[in-house]
């Protein structure tokens, strides 16, 4: 009975982990760190935002969404507006 | 006022002007700027509301060369981002910079009103800007003054990297003793902390600083 109940939990764990997803961002005029870190900021304040990675090589901004939690294109387009960037192009994956 | 007490104050308001760092960022995002120079000290504070404007506070010291006598300017400043294009590779942008305020010296307090625009260019790699100021003070006394600088960074810093940017800062400053000033300087940044050290072609030691949250 234990190992169900150890096993189920496990199940439930992984399953709630599979509805976080990831978003990456192409934006253009990313060109420094000192700019780019407006957009951590910013993201980070949303609620649904688990971790936020910016690549200026790639010009990529890379959301992970926490579980069961989502961020639309509207609100990503948003939020990188503001921050002072265009976005070019949003995709996902889960 | 005279002509030449006007453009002092002026020329304090311009070389004061930031450290090339934009003064609009993000929403909600502060900046905090501290400069030493050959024109004296700085501080500012400036905070953005909305993606094209924001608000601060402006503080100038210096104590004039020629006749040894304090001048200081103080004032709220209102910045505006006029147009951004944002490319695959770089970024381009036009600010406006204007405030109303006072300028102290000589024991009198006079109001003053002064206005910039700046515009600026950047990649990765290569940084260019220029900005042009003009200053009001008192009576009607106009005077333009002009920043140009260009940079290129040795290395493509990464976002976790230290960036460094070898630049040259020209100042045209007219009623200035020194009126075209050369300042080769080094700009290192991490993250939102920047510092610049630099030293002028009449002998002073620049070091600037901003720190944005």
């Amino acid at each position: 009975m234990k190992k169900i109940f150890i096993f189920s939990a496990m199940m439930i764990a992984i399953s709630s982990t599979a509805y976080a997803g990831t978003i990456t961002a192409t934006v253009n005029g990313l060109v420094c760190a000192f700019c780019a870190t407006g957009i951590e900021k910013t993201f980070k304040k949303q609620p649904a935002v688990e971790h936020i990675k910016v690549d200026l090589e790639n010009k990529l901004v890379t959301i992970n969404t926490k579980p069961r939690q989502n961020l639309d294109d509207n609100t990503i387009t948003q939020l990188l507006t503001d921050a002072g960037y265009s976005v070019t192009a949003i995709t996902r994956e889960k | 006022m005279g002509y030449k007490k006007h453009s002092i104050i002026f020329t304090l308001l311009f070389i004061g002007s930031a450290a090339d760092a934009k003064p609009v960022s993000y929403v909600d995002g502060t900046m905090v700027m501290q400069e030493n120079d050959e024109t004296g000290h700085t501080i500012s504070m400036d905070y953005t509301l909305t993606p094209h404007y924001a608000v601060g506070w402006y503080d100038k010291w210096e104590e004039n060369e020629k006749s040894r006598k304090d001048f200081s300017v103080h004032g709220p400043e209102f910045n505006t981002l006029i147009r951004r294009w944002n490319m695959a590779d770089g970024q381009t942008n036009i600010f406006n910079s204007s405030s109303i305020g006072v300028a102290e010296g000589s024991g009198k307090t006079r109001s003053a009103a002064w206005t910039s625009f700046l515009a600026d260019y950047e990649t990765r790699r290569i940084f260019t800007s220029y900005e042009v100021r003009g200053m009001f003070a008192d009576t009607i006394d106009k005077s333009i003054l002009q920043r140009a600088r260009v940079g290129f960074a040795p290395y493509k810093a990464g976002y976790e990297d230290v960036a460094t940017w070898l630049m040259i800062q020209v100042d045209d400053h007219p009623s200035k003793t020194d009126i075209f000033v050369v300042t080769p300087l080094v700009r290192l940044f991490y993250k939102t902390a920047l510092v610049e050290i630099g030293y002028s072609s009449n002998n002073h030691i620049m070091l600037n600083w901003d720190l944005q949250f």
